[in-house]
């Protein structure tokens, strides 16, 4: 395998090229799905049958509490890489870490939000508007529960075999794929909450 | 008792029962005969492990001819019910069940692999490399879409069919109107085979993106090769509209939600909007490439370049943004107002243009051109008359306010099987006759070829003309009978006929490879048909690793320079080249989708949650195994490549 | 320890709680709905467009070029869909 030692490891063979090009354009494919989640969320969203609306059940707290969570968790993982160019093995998995502790953080703030909501009888079948909302809240969340996973693979390779071009090349993928469901939350903390509430 | 219930067929017939016996047998024969034969290993290794995009791609080549057959059946029995009025063929409820499934499988697992089938084993060839980017990923897509393919089909065995129309439609498909399971097998068979594709439309965009061939930029790409790039772009932004669109109505049936329900908030247009805003952009992967295959036909056999290759390539990417921007004029009936209608009307008549630039560039082409009239010439001859009559009354559809005459009559269908069936399916006979060669070293016969091509024009004509007459008098579609009263039985009569005469070509197309395979000439060299491009450059058969020493190409017609302008393709010395491992793994995991879907089908929980773990651990494994391929060393080339020369006994 | 925290990175962060704490005025604050709109839209755009540069690193390679046309495309996409529909299903329904 040809290695240009000239460029960052994640870059410096043919192959890790076309992974994280190829990961690009599944993040165009994944703009399109929450686009779609999007489109269904607003076209539902004042269709709210006999349930409970957006502005009754939503609550600032725990939507600002995730927020600052996911923000920062985005922030670490770019500290992560940045570690990671630098050759780094100890502070990145620490920043590594961190940012999969943000996240657990994150969904568990998530998962009691969902309790919330099925407390207040916001449940999946009570209407279009709830179906709606969980849906794309949940589609979120489950992107955020496979990453969990998934950045707990890339640490364990990372520690057994250091900083190849391979676990390199997987943990800038991941840092891209979490850096996007920030962006994700970003609208959905916009036009669905603030929209919501305001 | 009941849990066994859930697996009978609801609406049982003789024909049912008989095709059930029928594919029973075929099963049992296939498996006898693959053990008789002593051929389970070499299956397991040369076809169901392989990552190689050559067989990947003849397996969907496999799968697209099966389902020809199968959806070629349902129309023939819609025909034939539909031949005299009164017909007491098949009854509504089984009616309903053929032409949703005629729909599903032509459309997404018929033509749907047949131009991935070309996709694969024409892109890496035609841009000089020696694999798709991720060779592992294009097997699983593979499995997933025949897992997916197979899931669907079963359904008509198991459980019921799907009997809600291709586009299966709220509230028709919701529990309340569509009470079988076969509306569940719809949502989540496609979801499986829709995985499957988006994951190589992906692999093919970075693919074209990042291993041509040195020298060929962009604009020195063949035409083939832009069209299936530009396909591909538009699966990776129109199938994620469907992956969420088939979730909620896999929700809404299995779960209870009020997505697309009457009631508590529920929108059932929102499915006819979503699903068009993907099954749009569909049409157009399917025609794009078909396009690309007619643009490499007739520029071999006009023995000319491609006449206005930058205005080919300007108008396929205005038509992949324009496919997004006009979704609505499948519903202009559906209740938005007279300026909506208005807007979509407009983008509708304006994508016809980049479509005419393009007929106009074919006929540009030919001008002046020292025509051959081969097999796959034919077919693309035939293809530009009767495709821009189906454009035509396509433009007719569009305006909205004359639309709603149109709307849901036999009309709309004689205009879309025009654009298809020419445009598409002809396309995809004349790629496969015109690669043939390529692909299996002889050529099938000329004689019959043309006959083939004749008898399914007339049979097209035939069938599908009297459905413009029908439809305008008023004839909707998707009625299993109609009355003597309406006169339409006469030109029904002549569709039905019509309708036999394409079997009858399409019977002849299976003749002709039965017939050359026994008396077809092995002795054609690499290039038959005197083509252009760098699929033609290699030997055939195509060795493993496809070229020896990579090609450097300086224009759209790499090889045809190479032919005649003493431009050298192959500059350097054989180096090892590096392979990726065959792997077990895709097949793998496709099988477990297909339990996975099968359970979600009959909502047998247990089983869908051991088998969603079973693939998440699959991807782990995937995550932790090390596999960095294998080299062909530089000896086993010159071996190879000795081989071949001697094959064909000529030197280049 | 200091080489671990780029300033690049952490006034992109900085600039992303303030972008965060301009979004939530249309919460605390009464305004009507088009300003909170606009506000929502430019702050939540120009933080996706932060992500994108600062943290993604979209631009660094010669696949920059292929990486902005495939985000710019799915962004006009999404946003031809979302308005598409909005428009036949809602506004004009």
């Amino acid at each position: 395998m040809k290695i240009d030692n000239s460029l960052p490891l994640e870059y410096s063979t043919e192959e890790n090229n076309l992974k994280i090009l190829g990961f690009w354009i599944f993040l165009g494919a994944e703009i399109m799905l929450f686009a779609t989640l999007f489109t269904m969320y607003f076209t539902l969203e004042n269709r709210i049958g006999h349930g409970p609306s957006g502005a009754e059940i939503f609550e600032i707290t725990p939507v600002l509490v995730e927020t600052i969570l996911l923000l920062t968790s985005s922030f670490v993982i770019g500290l992560g890489i940045h570690a990671m160019r630098l050759g780094n093995k100890k502070a990145m998995m620490v920043f590594f870490s961190i940012t999969l502790l943000l996240g657990a953080g994150f969904l568990g703030f998530e998962i009691f939000e969902f309790v919330h909501y099925n407390h207040v009888g916001a449940t999946l079948q009570t209407s279009a508007f709830t179906a709606a909302l969980l849906t794309t809240l949940g589609t979120h969340g489950l992107h955020v529960t496979f990453g969990l996973f998934w950045g707990l693979a890339i640490l364990i390779q990372i520690k057994k075999r250091g900083l190849t071009p391979e676990t390199t090349n997987k943990s800038f993928i991941f840092s891209l794929y979490w850096h996007f469901l920030d962006v994700i939350w970003i609208f959905i903390f916009s036009f669905i909450y603030l929209k919501g509430m305001m | 008792m009941d849990f066994f219930d859930r697996f009978a067929v609801p609406h049982p017939s003789f024909l049912i029962y008989a095709s059930m016996v029928g594919i029973g047998l075929t099963m049992v024969a296939i498996v006898l005969g693959i053990t008789y034969f002593k051929k389970w290993g070499y299956l397991w290794r040369e076809w169901i492990t392989t990552v190689d995009h050559k067989r990947i791609g003849i397996m969907y080549l496999l799968v697209a001819l099966l389902m020809l057959f199968r959806g070629g059946v349902d129309a023939i029995m819609m025909r034939y019910q539909l031949s005299m009025p009164d017909n007491k063929f098949l009854e509504s409820q089984h009616y309903n069940e053929v032409f949703t499934t005629h729909g599903v499988v032509m459309i997404l697992f018929m033509a749907m692999p047949f131009i991935t089938f070309f996709f694969n084993y024409l892109i890496p060839l035609q841009i000089g490399a020696r694999d798709v980017a991720f060779p592992r990923l294009n097997a699983l897509s593979f499995w997933l879409f025949f897992m997916g393919m197979g899931l669907f089909n079963i359904s008509f065995i198991v459980g019921g069919s799907p009997d809600a129309g291709w586009t299966s439609y709220f509230p028709l498909a919701n529990n309340e109107f569509s009470p079988s399971v076969g509306t569940n097998y719809y949502m989540i068979a496609i979801q499986i085979a829709g995985m499957g594709t988006l994951i190589s439309g992906i692999n093919f965009i970075t693919t074209i993106l990042k291993m041509r061939a040195p020298g060929m930029k962009l604009m020195k790409m063949p035409m083939f090769t832009w069209s299936a790039f530009i396909a591909n772009v538009i699966v990776v932004f129109a199938f994620p509209v469907l992956t969420v669109l088939l979730a909620m109505g896999t929700m809404d049936r299995l779960f209870g939600t009020n997505f697309f329900t009457t009631g508590d908030g529920g929108m059932d247009m929102l499915w006819a909007n979503l699903f068009w805003v993907w099954g749009h952009p569909e049409v157009y992967i399917l025609i794009l490439p078909a396009f690309g295959l007619y643009s490499e036909i007739i520029s071999t056999f006009a023995r000319r370049n491609l006449y206005g290759y930058k205005s080919m390539v300007a108008s396929m990417v205005v038509i992949s943004v324009f496919s997004f921007l006009v979704w609505t004029h499948h519903f202009f009936t559906m209740g938005q107002g007279a300026f909506t209608n208005s807007i979509f009307s407009i983008t509708t008549m304006a994508i016809a243009i980049p479509t005419g630039v393009k007929i106009f560039n074919w006929l540009f082409t030919l001008w002046k051109g020292k025509i051959v009239f081969t097999t796959p010439m034919l077919y693309s001859m035939l293809f530009i008359p009767l495709f821009t009559l189906g454009g035509v009354t396509g433009v007719m559809l569009a305006m909205s306010a004359a639309d709603y005459q149109y709307h849901n009559t036999m009309f709309l269908v004689a205009h879309f099987h025009n654009v298809i069936i020419p445009g598409v399916v002809y396309a995809m006979i004349a790629g496969l006759t015109f690669y043939w060669p390529k692909m299996f070293g002889f050529m099938l016969n000329e004689r019959i070829g043309k006959w083939t091509a004749w008898i399914m024009s007339v049979g097209f004509v035939l069938a599908f003309i009297p459905m413009y007459i029908t439809g305008l008098d008023g004839q909707a579609r998707r009625m299993y009978t109609y009355s003597e009263s309406t006169g339409f039985s006469m030109l029904n009569m002549v569709a039905f006929i019509g309708a036999g005469i394409m079997a009858i070509s399409f019977a002849l197309l299976v003749y002709n490879i039965y017939y050359s395979i026994r008396y077809a000439s092995r002795d054609i060299g690499s290039d038959p048909w005197d083509a252009r491009s760098l699929e033609w450059a290699t030997h055939t058969p195509v060795p493993e690793y496809n070229f020896a020493i990579t090609p450097q190409v300086a224009s759209t017609q790499g090889f045809w320079d190479a032919k005649k302008n003493g431009h050298e393709l192959f500059k350097g010395k054989y180096e090892k080249i590096h392979m990726p491992n065959n792997s077990g793994w895709p097949f793998i995991l496709g099988c477990i989708f297909f339990v996975f879907g099968f359970a979600m089908v009959f909502s047998i929980w247990p089983l869908a949650i051991v088998t969603l773990i079973g693939i998440l651990v699959c991807l782990v494994y995937r995550s932790f195994e090390k596999d960095h391929g294998r080299y062909i060393s530089v000896e086993e080339i010159e071996e190879t490549e000795a081989k071949l020369r001697g094959v064909k006994n000529e030197d280049r | 320890m200091k080489e671990l925290f780029p300033v690049k990175q952490v006034m992109g962060f900085v600039f992303s709680l303030v972008l965060t704490v301009v979004a939530l005025l249309v919460y605390f604050t009464d305004m009507s709905f088009p300003i909170g709109m606009t506000i929502l839209l430019v702050t939540a755009f120009i933080q996706a467009g932060l992500q994108l540069v600062v943290f993604m690193h979209a631009g660094e390679t010669d696949d920059k070029k292929s990486i902005y046309t495939n985000v710019y495309y799915g962004l006009i996409i999404a946003l031809v869909t979302i308005f598409g529909t909005l428009l036949i299903l809602v506004w004009d329904m």
